[in-house]
């Protein structure tokens, strides 16, 4: 028996729904010295603006309880200087999604304007949701009429696909999504981190420079979860799914709660190989449980639990 | 750069918290490069620990470490046999220099990638002096073997009860003043800009190791930057952990 990996996001063909989560692996080099990049479903890169940012000041990291608290500030080279790291990934013969954040709705213009030249380019995942930047940034993710604007107007400007990146950060993520879907997003991906802080008691003062930062890890799953399960029964269009996956236990229940894909973040800071190993994860499950494409367990745990409802 | 699961063949207290870990297999690292280790088996704590290669054969990689916190206490833990998760080498390492003469700074824990260090510079014929401060007598380690190796070997705790009383720094100018020689520090931030500024006020060549909070280790997650001379940003990891002492320090003179 032959098994189906495959799944569509957009115009994507992903051979696998396992993939990277955005800021967490560069733009890819870092861990191509681990394994080979082309058995991911996709290679997400870092969020890319469309002029360079040196980031937030030190200190931008601590640990905390099952993850971690981040305001690294969008540090990139900008779009022109990604642009060439971006080419190198294109022996891999695996779509490439770029993570686009901007301040205004001409930033994000401008920065898929200029990766529209780019072949190695697949698709954007346009960030509404940066928690560690000042203006923008997640400004455009929290109310759905601005997330609305903001995808409206990136739409004509490409043909590729059109993700858009959920900030956990809101009242109502639903409203958000489809809102979003509207618009003319081709998927939602969820969750980004949900804004944190940490306080060093010793000392009497916040732990990062920039006073609050983006938890995640194993401690946001649930939430993500919960959000994933929500988002995914409310709109039509593919969900990737993210927020705590560090195994394929964790991947699956992504896919069952309504995500057609996965992506893996803080994960391969503790585990560099850790998203071949879910790759591998998923196979087993699937085998084991004698499904033939990994697109039969989409939601499954949503629709067999309206299922046992309808039959009470 | 891999990922490697080393199995445990000792481990040892050394001093007060200080704690020689040996692990069987061969990482190729250099001096200066380091380690990102697994301290437990489950999620908790979520984040590798970052140590420095202590010494480096085919067949063994050492790690000198003190416990300060949990993942350190954990690991502390760890009994001969059992497996960790190292992934290495990491990081940059010392450079190679020309001069015949070499002066080793450490303070505390610093002194853990000196040692692998002064062996390579030994082996290559150079003159090593040793300067090694620490906070008390209780925490010295390794104080014969380093006797035995180097030219010239100088001790200072900062409550006197080994060694010369005061800080490491204070000693520097006097080895260095009859000398060529290229500095290399490992220790404490305070420790490292000192000895740069008397490097820089001597016009020497100085190598700093520094170190920062991690996560990835691997340069994808530019969470360990520091802010350097010039004032942009440099990833303690990648960039790293060696850095030439006037690129990561500035002294209005
Ligand atoms: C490149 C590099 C090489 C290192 N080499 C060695 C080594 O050879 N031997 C050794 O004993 N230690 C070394 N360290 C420091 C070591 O990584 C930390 O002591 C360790 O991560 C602390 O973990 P913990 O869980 O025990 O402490 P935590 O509970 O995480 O923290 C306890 C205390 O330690 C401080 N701390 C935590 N992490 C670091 C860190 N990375 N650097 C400095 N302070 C920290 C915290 O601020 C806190 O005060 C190195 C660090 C780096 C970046
Ligand atoms: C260090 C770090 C940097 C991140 N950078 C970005 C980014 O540039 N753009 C983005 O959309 N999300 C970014 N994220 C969020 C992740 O892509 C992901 O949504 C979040 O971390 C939850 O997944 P995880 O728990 O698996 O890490 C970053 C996360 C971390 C930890
Ligand atoms: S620890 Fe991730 S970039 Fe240095």
């Amino acid at each position: 028996m032959t098994l189906d990996l495959t799944v569509k996001i957009g115009n994507l063909l992903l051979k696998n729904p396992v993939m990277p989560a955005s800021g967490c692996f560069g733009y890819g080099e870092e861990y191509a010295a681990f394994y080979d990049l082309s058995c991911l479903g996709a290679i997400v890169v870092t969020g890319t603006t469309a002029e360079p940012r040196p980031g937030n000041p030190p200190a931008r990291l601590v640990e905390t309880p099952g993850g971690m608290l981040n305001a690294i500030g969008l540090q990139n080279p900008g779009v022109e200087a990604a642009c060439e790291k971006i080419r190198r990934l294109q022996p891999y013969k695996t779509p490439v999604i770029v993570n686009v954040a901007g301040n205004t709705v001409e930033e994000y213009l401008q920065v898929i304007k200029v990766l529209e030249r780019e072949e190695t380019v697949a698709a954007y995942e346009i960030n509404i949701s940066c928690p560690n930047v000042k203006a923008g940034g997640m400004a455009f993710g929290t109310e759905p009429g601005t997330a609305a604007k903001l995808v409206a107007a990136l739409r004509p400007a490409t043909s590729k696909t059109l993700i858009v990146k959920l900030s956990p950060n809101v009242t109502d993520i639903v409203a958000v999504a489809k809102a979003v879907e509207t618009a003319g997003a081709d998927a939602v991906s969820l969750i980004n981190t949900l804004l944190g802080m940490a306080i060093d008691v010793e000392q009497r003062r916040p732990v990062l420079a920039n006073l609050t930062g983006g938890l995640s890890g194993p401690a946001v799953k649930p939430v993500a979860l919960r959000m994933v399960w929500q988002v995914s029964a409310a709109v039509n269009i593919p969900v990737i799914g993210m927020g705590g996956i560090s195994n394929a236990e964790d991947a699956v229940s992504f896919l069952l709660a309504g995500a057609s894909a996965v992506a893996i973040g803080a994960a391969n800071f503790r585990n560099p190989t850790v998203c071949p190993e879910v790759i591998a994860g998923i196979k087993d499950y699937l085998l084991r449980h004698g499904f033939q494409s990994v697109r039969e367990i989409t939601g499954l745990a949503r629709t067999e639990e309206e299922k046992r409802r309808r039959a009470k | 750069m891999q990922k490697k699961k080393m199995e445990i063949l000792e481990h040892e207290q050394l001093a007060d918290d200080i704690f020689r870990l040996k692990l069987a297999g061969d990482i190729g690292a250099r001096p200066g490069q380091f380690v990102q280790v697994g301290v437990a088996s489950t999620l908790e704590p979520f984040l590798n620990r970052p140590f420095s290669v202590h010494n480096c054969t085919e067949s063994s990689l050492t790690l000198l470490y003190r416990v300060v916190g949990r993942g350190t206490r954990l690991l502390a833990q760890r009994p001969k046999g059992a497996i960790l998760s190292v992934v290495g080498p990491l990081g940059n390492g010392f450079p190679r220099t020309k001069k015949r003469q070499a002066v080793l700074v450490a303070g505390g824990i610093g002194v853990a990638p000196l040692y692998y260090l002064l062996h390579t510079l030994r082996a290559e014929g150079k003159d090593v002096s040793f300067l090694y401060g620490t906070k008390t007598a209780a925490e010295i380690v390794l104080e014969n073997e380093f006797r035995s190796l180097v030219q010239e070997f100088h001790l200072t705790t900062e409550d006197g009860s080994a060694g010369k009383q005061g800080f490491v720094t204070e000693l520097l100018p006097q080895v260095l003043a009859e000398k060529q020689a290229d500095i290399f520090a490992c220790g404490p931030s305070a420790m490292l800009r000192a000895v740069a500024k008397i490097a820089t006020q001597m016009d020497l060549t100085c190598f700093v190791s520094l170190e920062a909070e991690m996560a990835c280790g691997v340069g994808a997650c530019l969470g360990c930057v520091v802010t350097g001379a010039d004032g942009n940003y440099r990833r303690v990891c990648t960039d790293g952990p060696v850095f030439a002492a006037g690129e990561v320090f500035s002294f209005d003179s």
